[in-house]
């Protein structure tokens, strides 16, 4: 008994002692920008700098193959390269950036859940003075530069300054096709919405499934793909920054679900849909099943045999009024506020944006962006296309953000709502409420 | 932890070894030294994380109450105690039922090859819930082996999209638990049935019980510990439970399968809510503190 009691005085005295969490962090000394920086790389010296990254398979080959580029160019630095998985490196980032010894340069989530997160808590580099010295916002476009920013206050994303950069390589939310369901069927590649709504129709009478979809896991592309034919590209960019006198209303939501609804109702996806996960569906696709598919590039995960059968449409809007795509860079590049050689991981930063590390990406059949001179190997028909999709809205500069970096919450309320929708549980008008609710809660948080 | 104590045995122990009990202490203090370290210190951590609204990075802000008044009226969150209720049923009561009926079954008659059912039925208990959830999730699928089976015999009817239907994806997660928790009870009461006393079952046969009676009169409450021991382990597994959800539905459809387990996760690492998820895991702790602590005096009074 006398051990019990010590022990809950220990418990609470260890409660009480401790001062209030993530006070060690909090930003006593404001996230400001370092007077004077450098570019010249060659002049920094013998420079070791530690890289953490997400990437796997293709993309994994990728960041190797520019690692080595950089060292080559730069011969007095060397990069360290650690790999993570996904999930594991989005969970633990903000305590390696903690660590002294951590990493000078990470992948990052963009977003609340992790960028915006990591830059209020003062462990990412404010990247302004590079933007400057390099020129960045000069060579990236306006929408997908806002990605990167977050106001003085960090209540807003989407304008202020930059605490990550995107890279020569993006993925979007585009429309897949069977080249040769296609054919069978006597179709073209649909140019507009219209186009794609015949094809789905005509697809269906002749005993097709029009779309491989599955819900299960409430996978949400398919919806946001559509939002993006159908919503205002500012009003939409605006809604998911946090600009509060927009409602989801306004932003084509209503419109795009009830899009959704009407396929689903129309026999359009597979039969028991609700039954089917994103992995199955994907299987499904890539196995030939499905005429169309709304999926992110570089998903379905096509060997070079399929590239050739299957391709890629960024289709223009329903209001004609140009391409808008939802699409970001595969990772938000950051610097560490530890670390002892920003200059010289900026320098690398720049060296990921530019069209060498492109014309690498577009070897391994990756989607590669900002790099218009890029040459895609002519026998990937989805490679050629996607990489079309990506040059169409570089220059439109018609990206908009997932739209789930609303709020943190934004993708399990679209998901849940999602599947109510199909099961006839909740109207559009509610779906659009309950997206309006999720973001002003979060909106009235951050205030 | 079971209640089938064995009689005391031996002397009392010698004065002199009083003070053996300090080096006993000493020898204790370093695994209670790294128990306090792993265990009751993020304990403390996390009751006082729950009292803070906190995105776990920047400075956090007091909350007082309003992560658990968050936990407890917020209708989605609050729905997960239905569901949890509901899982409870099928982790922990119906597994119950079914073992003691098995148990008093095959203790009644030897048969040969026992112990490969036996083996059989406790399987489920060792292998990784990942792995079963996977296997599952391909049963339940709209073109999966149990809809084929049901279309064979011409039960077109019956045939669903299991996990992806809003009435009956908790109850096709609930028997997941069921086939897992079943060979553990049978397994725990057949081992508690040989241990009672033949005489006692002689007993009830002279007084003229038929095989009913027997069970009510003597297996029953001669396993009162071990169904002490089952429903604590599986009451509180169906409150943990994640991994299953996790696999099968990430809680959907709409989230008619969110557990509190799946709801803490996704504050913890997916949105930046530690203050809530830390609410969360304290209000489950409690819970099933109480639950065991109710449970064993329950099936201790005599």
């Amino acid at each position: 008994m006398k051990i019990y009691k010590a022990g809950v005085a220990v418990i609470l005295a260890l409660g009480l002692a401790a001062c209030s969490p993530g006070s060690g962090t909090s930003a006593t000394d404001e996230n400001k920008a370092p007077e004077s920086v450098s570019t010249d790389v060659a002049k920094a010296g013998t420079v070791t700098l530690k890289l953490t990254d997400f990437w796997g398979g293709a993309e994994g080959e990728w960041i190797k193959q520019v690692v080595a580029d950089f060292q080559k160019k730069y011969p007095n630095v060397t990069i360290q390269r650690t790999n993570e998985d996904w999930g594991q490196l989005n969970s633990t980032l903000n305590l390696q950036l903690q660590d002294d010894s951590g990493p000078d340069i990470a992948t990052a989530n963009n977003g609340w859940q992790s960028l915006g997160t990591l830059a209020k808590g003062n462990l990412v580099r404010n990247l302004d003075p590079y933007v400057k010295a390099y020129g960045w916002d000069k060579k990236v476009p306006t929408t997908i530069a806002r990605q990167n920013q977050f106001s003085a206050d960090f209540k807003t994303m989407g304008t202020g300054s930059w605490f990550s950069t995107p890279m020569s390589r993006t993925s979007l939310i585009g429309l897949y096709y069977n080249a040769d369901k296609l054919k069978a069927l006597g179709v073209e590649p649909p140019k507009s919405l219209a186009d794609l709504e015949a094809a789905a129709a005509k697809a269906k009478a002749a005993g097709e499934v029009p779309f491989e979809y599955g819900s299960l896991d409430g996978s949400t592309t398919i919806l946001l793909g559509a939002q993006a034919l159908l919503a205002d590209k500012k009003k939409l960019n605006d809604y998911i920054y946090g600009d509060a006198s927009i409602k989801a209303a306004d932003i084509g939501m209503t419109e795009a679900i009830t899009l959704t609804k009407k396929w689903a109702d129309a026999g359009y996806f597979p039969p028991k849909f609700e039954g089917i996960d994103y992995q199955t569906a994907v299987a499904n696709y890539v196995g030939g099943k499905g005429v169309f598919r709304w999926e992110y590039t570089g998903s379905l995960g096509l060997d070079a045999a399929k590239q050739g059968k299957y391709g890629y449409l960024q289709l223009p809007q329903a209001s004609g009024s140009g391409t808008v795509g939802v699409g970001a860079a595969p990772g938000a590049m950051v610097i560490s506020s530890k670390s002892k050689n920003p200059d010289v991981a900026a320098a690398f930063l720049d060296f990921m944006m530019s069209p060498e590390t492109g014309q690498l990406a577009a070897d391994r059949g990756l989607v590669p962006a900002l790099s218009p001179d890029v040459k895609v190997p002519s026998t990937s028909l989805s490679l050629t296309d996607e990489s079309k999709g990506a040059a169409t809205l570089d220059t439109d500069d018609g990206y908009v953000p997932y739209f789930d970096w609303s709020s943190p919450t934004m993708l399990d309320t679209i998901s849940q709502n999602l599947q109510l929708v199909y099961a006839g549980k909740m109207t559009p008008d509610k779906f659009t409420e309950a997206v309006d609710k999720d973001r002003d809660a979060f909106l009235a948080g951050q205030s | 932890m079971t209640a089938t104590a064995t009689a005391p045995e031996g002397g009392k122990p010698g004065a002199h070894r009083r003070r053996n009990r300090w080096i006993g202490l000493a020898f204790a203090a370093l695994p209670l030294g790294v128990y306090a370290l792993v265990v009751l210190v993020p304990l403390a951590q996390s009751v006082q994380f729950s009292f803070y609204k906190w995105d776990g990075v920047s400075a956090s802000t007091w909350a007082g109450l309003d992560n658990y008044r968050t936990f407890l009226t917020d209708p989605v969150l609050r729905s997960t105690f239905g569901h949890v209720l509901v899982l409870i049923g099928f982790f922990a009561l119906l597994p119950i039922a079914l073992g003691l009926l098995s148990a008093a079954l095959l203790t009644r008659a030897r048969q040969p090859g026992m112990a490969v059912y036996r083996w059989i039925f406790f399987l489920p208990q060792v292998m990784t819930t990942v792995v079963i959830a996977l296997v599952f999730k391909r049963i339940y699928a709209p073109d999966g082996p149990l809809n084929t089976a049901l279309r064979a015999v011409g039960l077109d009817s019956f045939a669903k999209t299991w996990l992806g239907d809003f009435t009956w994806a908790l109850p096709a997660l609930g028997m997941i638990g069921t086939w897992v928790t079943f060979g553990f009870c049978m397994v725990l009461f057949i081992s508690g049935t040989s241990a009672i006393a033949p005489e006692l079952y002689e007993a009830a046969r002279i007084d003229g019980a038929g095989p009913v009676r027997e069970f009510f009169a003597v297996t029953l409450p001669g396993l009162r510990g071990q169904m002490a021991v089952a429903l604590t382990l599986t009451i509180t597994a169906a409150l943990r439970t994640f991994d299953l959800v996790w696999v099968t539905t990430h809680g959907g459809p709409g989230t008619s399968t969110l557990t509190p387990a799946v709801a803490l996760y996704k504050a913890a690492f997916q949105n930046p809510q530690v203050g809530l998820a830390a609410a969360i895991g304290v209000v489950m702790a409690l819970l099933c503190l109480v639950i065991a602590v109710v449970i064993t005096r329950v099936s201790e009074r005599d």
